[in-house]
Order: C-alpha cells, then sequence, then structure tokens
C-alpha cells in the first residue's frame, strides 16, 4: 500500500470517528489500535499501555492537574468578583475605563487560573450585568469577557503551552515567557479598541439625548473616593502576590515546573481558606472533584492523543505529510501561513490540546526546516488556537457567555466578538514582523544560546 | 451548530443509575456507583498529596539542603492513580468530551442508534486497554521490575492502577451501553405495537 493510501485512510477513518461523537481519547485510542492490528508487527499492540503510560508519566505533562486545581480554587472562590470591582474602580476614572477594567481583570485572572473558560464565567458573571447597566451594547460587554478570557491559554501558567512544550520538546519556562509581551500586546489592543468602541457608543447615546432628551447610562460619569480605592486593594493585591510568587519560583530557580505547579495549587488553597474561609472538606471538596473531572478527561486525551502520535509516526504517515510539505518548496511565510490557517480550521472543531498533540509531528519539522524559532511559533499557534475559543462553530467562550447571560442573543455575541478575533490575527502579524514581541522576554531572561532549536 | 459538549449530568455532579439499566445490571451499576464516589475521595486525596510532595520537594532542596530523589515519582504516581481511577467516574457523568457536529443533524432514531455504537467503540476499546494493562502488571510483578530512578519504586504499582482504573472504564461504558440497548429495544418494541 501506498504512503499516500495509507494517509488518506488514517486520516478518513481518523475523521470517521471523531466526528461519531465518540469521546475524543477513546476515538484516538481506537484509531491508534485499529492501525497497530491492521499495519504494525502484532507485538505492537502489546505495547499498547506501556506507550500510554511512558508518555504520560512525565512530571512536566502531570503538572497538568496542579494547575488545573490552581485554578479551580481560584475559580470557584470569590476571587473573581472581587479582582473585576478593584479594578473597576482603580479605572474608573478613565473614558472607557470599565470596558479596560474588564480586560485587566481578565488578564490578571487568566494568568492566575490558566482557565479560560472559568475566567470568563468568573470575572463575567460580574463584569457584563455591569457594563450593561452603564449602558455598553450586549455584545460589546460579551465580546470583552469572551476575548479577554481567551488569555487563559497564552499566559503562563497555560495547559496549552504545557502541552505544546512537550509536544515540540522545547522549554516550557522559555515558552511561559514568550507568552507574557503578546499577552500584554493583546490585553492593549482590546483596550484601546474598549476605548474606541466606548466613544463610539458615547456619541450615539450623546446624540439620541440631543434628539429625544433619553439619557443613556454610558453618559454618566462614576467617580470613586481613594478610601473606596485602597478598601478593595487587601482582597486583590494577596492574588497578585501568588501571581507574582509563582513566576518567581519558577524564574528564580527555587522550582520547576511541575514543583510550581504543587507550590501553585497549594498557596491558591491556603489564599481561598484565608480570605474566603473555604477550608471545611464540604467546602474544598467540589474544588477537588471539579479539577479532577477536567484533568482525567484531559489526561486520557493526552495520553491516548501521544498513542496517536506515535502510530502516526511509526507507519511514517507523520515524516511523509512532513517530507510532502518540506518538499512542496513553499516560501516560509506561505508554509507559516497555511499552517496557521490549517490550525484555524481545525479550531472549529477541536480543543487546542488536540490540535496539538495531532498535528505537532507534522507542522513542527516543516517549520523548523525552513529556520523558524519553534518557540516563537508556539506562541502564534496559541494566539491563533485562541481564536477558536471565540469563533463559531465550537468557541467554547461564547458557550460560556451565552450562560452566564442567557438573555443576549448568540448572534449579538459573536457580533460582538469578532472584531475581537481580528484583532488577535492582527497579533499574529505584528508578532510575525516584530518576532521581537515573543522571543525578546525569553532571551533577556535565559539567554539567546539554546533559543534556535 | 456544532460544537464540544459534555452530555449527561456532568455539571449537576448528582450520579444517578440509568433507569434503563436491566433489572440483573442494577447491582453491578449500584456498585459501581459507590466505588466510583470512594474513587472520588482517594483522587481528591492523591491531588493534595501530589501538591504536598512537590511543595516539600522545594523545601526540602532550599531549607533543608536535602537531595530530592523521590518526590517527582511519588507525584507522578499519584496524579497517574488519580487520572486512571477516576476515569470510571468521569464517564458515569459523561464528561469525556467528544465531538457532537452531527448529533443535530440526525433524526432521534437514529442518533439513538449512533450513541450505543459511540458507547461500544469506547467499551471495546477500553476492554482491550484494560486486558493489555493487567498483562503489563502482572509482567512488572513477576520480573520486579522497578523504575530506572536511584530510589526505583516498583513499576507494579502504577500498572496496577492503570489497569485497575481501565477495567472500572470498560465496566462503567459496559453498563452504559446495555442500559442503551435496553432503550433502543423498548422504543422499538413501543414503535411495533
Amino acid at each position: 500500500m501506498s504512503m499516500l493510501t495509507l494517509g488518506l485512510m488514517f486520516g478518513a477513518v481518523t475523521l470517521i470517528f471523531m466526528f461519531s461523537g465518540a469521546p475524543i481519547s477513546f476515538a484516538l485510542g481506537s484509531v491508534a489500535v485499529l492501525f497497530m492490528y491492521l499495519f504494525m508487527p502484532a507485538s505492537a499492540l502489546n505495547t499498547v499501555t506501556q506507550n500510554v503510560y511512558e508518555e504520560m508519566a512525565s512530571i512536566t505533562l502531570l503538572s497538568i492537574p496542579l494547575f488545573i486545581l490552581k485554578g479551580a480554587a481560584i475559580g470557584k472562590s470569590r476571587a473573581g468578583q472581587d479582582l473585576y470591582a478593584a479594578m473597576h474602580v482603580w479605572m474608573g476614572r478613565i473614558p472607557g475605563g470599565l470596558g479596560i477594567a474588564n480586560v485587566f481583570a481578565c488578564a490578571l485572572f487568566a494568568a492566575m487560573a490558566g482557565s479560560s473558560p472559568a475566567t470568563c464565567s468568573a470575572i463575567g458573571s460580574a463584569g457584563i450585568p455591569e457594563m450593561r447597566k452603564r449602558g455598553y451594547s450586549p455584545g460589546f460587554a460579551a465580546g470583552i469577557i469572551a476575548a479577554g478570557g481567551t488569555l487563559g491559554i497564552l499566559l503562563p501558567p497555560s495547559v496549552t503551552m504545557i502541552l505544546y512544550a512537550v509536544a515540540a520538546e522545547q522549554s516550557l519556562g522559555r515558552l511561559f515567557l514568550a507568552g507574557i509581551f503578546p499577552g500584554v500586546l493583546l490585553v492593549a489592543l482590546f483596550s484601546i479598541y474598549a476605548v474606541f468602541r466606548y466613544r463610539k457608543e458615547y456619541k450615539i447615546a450623546e446624540a439620541e439625548y440631543i434628539k429625544s432628551g433619553i439619557a443613556s447610562p454610558i453618559l454618566e460619569r462614576e467617580t470613586f473616593t481613594s478610601r473606596q480605592k485602597f478598601e478593595m486593594l487587601p482582597r486583590v493585591v494577596p492574588f497578585v502576590l501568588l501571581l507574582i510568587g509563582v513566576m518567581v519560583a519558577l524564574y528564580g530557580g527555587f522550582a520547576t515546573p511541575s514543583e510550581t505547579a504543587g507550590l501553585g495549587a497549594l498557596m491558591a488553597l491556603a489564599l481561598i481558606a484565608l480570605i474566603y474561609g473555604v477550608w471545611r472538606p464540604r467546602d474544598v471538596a467540589p474544588i477537588l472533584k471539579a479539577t479532577l473531572k477536567e484533568s482525567t478527561m484531559l489526561m486520557m486525551i493526552i495520553g491516548m492523543s501521544l498513542l496517536f502520535s506515535y502510530v502516526m509516526s511509526f507507519l511514517h504517515i507523520s515524516q511523509s505529510t512532513a517530507e510532502w510539505v518540506v518538499n512542496a518548496q513553499l516560501s516560509r511565510w506561505v508554509l507559516l501561513a497555511s499552517i496557521l490557517l490549517m490550525v484555524i480550521l481545525l479550531g472549529f472543531f477541536l480543543p487546542p490540546v488536540s490540535i496539538i498533540l495531532m498535528t505537532a509531528p507534522i507542522i513542527l519539522p516543516p517549520l523548523k526546516a525552513a529556520g523558524f524559532d519553534l518557540i516563537w511559533f508556539g506562541v502564534l499557534m496559541t494566539i491563533v488556537m485562541e481564536t477558536g475559543l471565540i469563533h463559531p462553530p465550537v468557541g467554547l467562550n461564547i458557550f460560556v457567555i451565552k450562560n452566564i447571560a442567557p438573555d443576549i442573543p448568540l448572534n449579538e455575541i459573536i457580533w460582538g466578538v469578532l472584531p475581537f478575533v481580528v484583532l488577535m490575527l492582527l497579533a499574529v502579524v505584528l508578532i510575525c514582523v516584530f518576532p521581537g514581541i515573543a522571543t525578546a522576554l525569553p532571551d533577556a531572561v535565559m539567554g539567546v544560546a539554546a533559543v534556535k532549536s | 451548530m456544532s460544537h464540544i459538549t459534555e452530555s449527561g449530568s456532568a455539571d449537576s455532579g448528582a450520579v444517578v443509575i440509568d433507569p434503563d439499566t436491566p433489572r440483573l445490571l442494577q447491582p453491578l451499576a449500584r456498585a459501581l456507583l459507590w466505588i466510583n464516589q470512594a474513587l472520588v475521595i482517594f483522587g481528591m486525596v492523591a491531588l493534595l498529596v501530589a501538591s504536598l510532595v512537590l511543595t516539600y520537594s522545594v523545601v526540602s532542596r532550599y531549607v533543608m539542603k536535602a537531595s530530592t530523589d523521590w518526590q517527582d515519582e511519588a507525584a507522578v504516581f499519584c496524579l497517574v492513580g488519580a487520572t486512571f481511577l477516576c476515569g470510571a467516574f468521569v464517564q458515569s457523568v459523561r464528561g469525556h468530551v467528544g465531538i457532537e457536529a452531527i448529533a443535530g443533524w440526525l433524526p432521534k432514531s437514529l442518533n439513538n442508534y449512533r450513541l450505543m455504537l459511540v458507547d461500544l467503540l469506547g467499551a471495546l476499546f477500553c476492554s482491550f486497554f484494560s486486558w493489555k494493562s493487567w498483562t503489563l502488571f502482572h509482567e512488572a510483578l513477576i520480573e520486579h521490575q522497578t523504575t530506572s530512578s536511584s530510589w526505583a519504586p516498583p513499576l507494579a504499582i502504577p500498572y496496577g492502577l492503570m489497569a485497575a482504573g481501565m477495567t472500572l472504564l470498560s465496566l462503567q461504558l459496559l453498563v452504559q451501553l446495555i442500559a442503551r440497548i435496553n432503550t433502543l429495544s423498548k422504543q422499538l418494541s413501543g414503535a411495533s405495537q
């Protein structure tokens, strides 16, 4: 059987199994076992479980449940609302400050919790009603929160980046650092857009007021006293210290990424116990249960995706496809654009975890051959996958928003989110033109020598 | 619109036996319910122990200047155990996500057959995986296999946890598959009357 036929068969069977609606982990595992049975030596089937265990028993991968625990502890407490309230009070004076406060609250919460849906839910449940009360259009309010939530997979500690680091065999510490400036760039772009959109909505409301005498709440100015501002700090500062503490532990050379995950999870549990009194077993059990549910599902997908990739590699499907891409002799930017387009299309149906593990063996060798820095590409791929969280048809964050604000029609949420998708793609272009946005910080902190692989 | 869903009562957390589970299988379904609840508690403890062990690793290295040779492996064993042993619980709330893209397009009757086939696929795969896991566990046990670290704990521990977890997952899928078949046969007999 020719490699082309085998590759096409493998692709077709994978699509059928995945779109049957079977859990992704079982679908990927079944495809792998089926092709092992049909095309690999009989002894290969005896090593299935050993392969899965050896791939999964990596302490870097197994830091994922602990990062999820840290996020769940913060996400299930009132930290999100407090963070939002503090940002609101501190940025109240800036025109469009409420929108910016939401973007900043999302970014900070995402960096602490590392989860996009948790960020949308925690900040959005307080932020969306407040923005609507202040006269922001529902679509705009939903867009800010949906887009702000996506920062969870770009800012460290990001589960998506952990997987990319494992799949691409790159330094996790370097990758985490590489995500920070692009994250800041996205926060800046979202904030600029929030001010621009606020002004537009303000002008429309002003014209309406002059015409009809009906004043929209957006025309009201909110001011807060210094006392109000400082009263907000005690509940927020510990969480910001946690964020800084985790980064210092990781980059100060005190802890490995997995140790940071364990330390971060314990510190988050300790903080919510001290600040919100969440310490009784009946309070902590739902956090641990939610962590187990999410991490078990995710780790099963990861284990089976790695088995799937192993079979693809053993049958030379990934190498042949990669070779075919290299031999197509596309210009490096056309190659990059095609790969990113493919990631966008996959993002229509698949979660980032599966996209990374299934495509890494195929797309990384051609990119490496074309001379691209894989850390830099990891950041680009993550931003592109972030768009998949807010564009239809999957758009996980859209559905989270729909849950917290069921009265906002879905099409209004989608229209509100689309400008943010454009801003994210603009960020991708900017990072391509100025690669230093992603590479400068890891180069400065960890040195340049080992960057290019 | 297609999207990834978590079907079932995933968010409510309340797990009940499917009313279409045949009477003969109800004791097994009930036993699985209890075992899963116990294993969730084990998983919770394992998560906390892994966090404590990794934190101790940092403290012992920097405060007590002690070597850290066993902590990573102990954490791996805890987390591998939690992952596999809680697989059946996650399946009981249908928490393993899939792409439900075609669910909305199919007529209800056809969709029921699809759901049954999906459970069949899962049950077959997990049964095969359990069988191979027990083989691996058996080999590790009789050959006294250990990890390659200086601590060298027996590999039979994580392999055993993996085998037990995947066996429970297979049983959970089997119970859910039979309940689905029962639902379908009830619908068929209802339609023919």
